[in-house]
């Protein structure tokens, strides 16, 4: 019997060692993968970062509105964390050719699919940076605006404006990016449609008072417009 | 006099092919009868020159051409005029498409000369042919027509155009940017020809003819004209007409800025005719309201104007924050330190140019109320006083614009 366990034993060693054999190439295949990814990843890395400081990349995104993101980058440097992540994507993409040198079926499968999603979520990254972009762009354009008209609601209706364009930037990236695209897309309406409805019912409603002495105001600045001696041009 | 329009087309196109001396534009809210005047005037022009003359509106009979004009007075014809304002322009895009159209007519027909009419003014018409008779002698490039005016009027003008071109080209020109002014061949020329060699951002037909005078070294006349009709002010359009009228303003400071880093100081221009003084009594001007502009968009502004002011004047501003309205004061040297701060943010594009114009409002607000603080009760001559205060203080802090506007990072806010 003793005999019986120990031939079970030796053939099963046998099929593993065997498996184990296989595999190796395919291991040394996604070893050598990685380190000639580190390798690039690391060179485009100092390329991504020496190109965007001769850029004056982080001057620029702060003139643009977009300060906030040194707060959340390594080192408060936008230009380390677009450096990093495009070094970090360079290597993602290097493990998952190493992975489908495995040449078994599901390990191809699964690099196909990783790779065949890549396009989505840059499509979604640029769909949140336009979104941004625009967001802040409109929220200035709507505070000077109404700052300009003596409204003194003029920050919550920039910030309305801003958030609002912001959840439908979000919405669109995450339903380039195929999450939960029913409930997000149900999220989406329930929350936009809740911002649309809070500011108005906050315009016409809770802030009432100051609509109507705006309105009050402009009436007696028209009726006293003939009267005013200021004469810009 | 008859107020019938004339069929005049015909008779017109026949005039035109022969070119002629002057080309006179009479835009805005003209009755045909001061048309009529002003054209009556024009025909007392010494030289007999061929005068055509742009206007949209009817003319009374009296006002057309005259076939019993002999060689020794000026012959008038109307050629059918493009300026019609666009009724979605504003006043002042209307007026740079008047002027433009203007100079192209001008350069059609080969006049040594260009005219805009513009305004209502009190002087006796013959104030027209002051403003055009130095040009057919070819002494003058550029006339332009001085104005008395109340202290509220033509505030723009006051608190920055005139000081502004005076501390940047060395030349007391009033009233720069007109807009009744006379032009030479060669200044309209070379307008035209910047304004299609660099396309939408090239030369302005009114703004950037001041400036294109001085730099080129050309010669500028002011002709006293006495007080002229001013439009009620457009409340809920100030903020437009500041990026309108500065836009360009600013956009040829960066054109000129090898010509105005040079000069130092101001001289007068040549001046025909006498100043009029008017009276000064006005109006009350409601402080409370443009203190209140003014504390709103220190409170909600902040952040912008952060990206343009360095922040000791950002610390000034917020002191002035903290006072009632009845003590209300800008010093002219912030005042004149936040121009300039703007002239170079739109040169170096800080935020977009529009919102950082219209972001401008509430500060020319406040300056205005402080402006109106001050004057309310003043006569003329403490009026004049005052301007030149104003525009010596833009001469005293132009190193301040030299330094920014050469090294703008080692004053970045």
């Amino acid at each position: 019997m003793w005999g019986q366990v120990k031939q079970a034993l030796a053939q099963s060693t046998a099929r593993f060692l065997t498996r184990f054999a296989t595999m190796l190439p395919g291991l040394a295949a996604l070893i050598f993968a990685l380190v000639v990814s580190i390798i690039v990843a690391f060179i485009l890395a100092l390329i991504v970062r020496r190109l965007l400081t001769s850029l004056q990349f982080e001057e620029r995104l702060a003139r643009w509105g977009f300060s906030g993101m040194a707060d959340w980058s390594p080192m408060n440097s936008p230009t380390l964390l677009v450096s990093r992540s495009i070094a970090l994507l360079v290597v993602l993409v290097g493990f998952l050719i190493g992975i489908a040198a495995f040449d078994a079926q599901w390990t191809s499968a699964l690099a196909q699919t990783v790779l065949a999603y890549i396009p989505n979520m840059v499509g979604a990254v640029l769909v949140l940076l336009v979104g941004g972009v625009v967001a802040r762009f409109l929220g200035r354009s709507v505070l000077i605006g109404a700052v300009n008209m003596n409204l003194q609601y003029a920050r919550l209706l920039s910030a309305g404006v801003k958030w609002l364009v912001i959840v439908l930037a979000v919405a669109m990236a995450l339903d380039h990016l195929r999450i939960a695209p029913g409930i997000v897309e149900l999220a989406f309406g329930i929350l936009f449609g809740g911002i649309v409805l809070a500011l108005s019912l906050a315009v016409g409603l809770g802030s009432k008072e100051l609509v109507t002495k705006s309105l009050e105001r402009d009436v007696k600045r028209s009726s006293s417009e003939l009267e005013d001696p200021l004469r810009h041009l | 006099m008859e107020t019938d329009s004339i069929p005049r087309q015909g008779q017109d196109k026949n005039e035109e092919t022969n070119g002629a001396d002057l080309v006179v534009g009479i835009v805005g809210e003209f009755s045909p009868e001061g048309v009529a005047i002003m054209c009556d005037a024009l025909r007392t022009l010494s030289g007999a020159p061929r005068i055509a003359v742009l206007h949209d509106g009817p003319i009374s009979k009296a006002g057309s051409a005259d076939p019993t004009a002999d060689s020794t007075t000026a012959s008038l014809f109307f050629v059918p005029s493009a300026t019609k304002t666009e009724a979605s322009g504003t006043p002042v895009l209307s007026m740079a498409t008047a002027y433009q159209t203007v100079f192209e007519t001008g350069e059609k027909l080969g006049a040594r000369g260009c005219c805009v009419i513009a305004s209502q003014v009190q002087a006796a018409p013959e104030w027209v042919c002051q403003l055009t008779q130095p040009l057919l002698d070819g002494d003058i490039d550029l006339m332009v027509a001085r104005y008395a005016h109340h202290k509220f009027d033509g505030l723009l003008n006051s608190c920055i155009i005139s000081p502004l071109t005076r501390s940047l080209y060395g030349k007391r020109i009033y009233n720069p940017m007109g807009p009744d002014l006379a032009v030479s061949q060669r200044l309209y020329r070379r307008i035209l020809a910047g304004e299609q060699k660099a396309g939408a951002a090239g030369l302005h037909p009114l703004a950037s003819l001041t400036p294109a005078a001085l730099c080129g070294s050309l010669q500028v006349c002011e002709v006293h004209v006495g007080a002229r009709t001013y439009a009620p002010t457009d409340w809920t359009n100030v903020s437009s007409l500041l990026a309108y009228i500065l836009g360009p303003i600013f956009l040829d400071m960066e054109r000129n800025a090898a010509c105005w880093q040079r000069i130092r100081g101001s001289a007068p221009v040549l001046s025909i005719g006498a100043p009029a003084f008017i009276s000064q009594e006005t109006g009350s001007v409601d402080v409370q309201r443009l203190v209140e502009s003014f504390q709103l968009g220190n409170r909600e502004l902040q952040e912008i104007w952060g990206l343009v002011l360095p922040p000791a004047t950002l610390l000034e501003l917020r002191r002035l924050l903290r006072l009632p309205a009845e003590r209300f004061r800008m010093d002219d040297e912030l005042w004149v330190r936040i121009v300039f701060d703007f002239a170079l943010a739109h040169r170096l594009r800080t935020i977009s140019r529009d919102h950082l114009l219209k972001s401008m409002t509430p500060l020319y607000l406040g300056w205005v109320a402080s402006y109106a603080q001050e004057l309310q009760g003043a006569g003329a001559l403490a009026l004049e006083n005052r301007l030149e205060r104003l525009a010596l203080t833009y001469e005293s802090t132009k190193p301040y614009l030299v330094s920014r506007w050469r090294w703008p990072d080692r004053f970045s806010p």
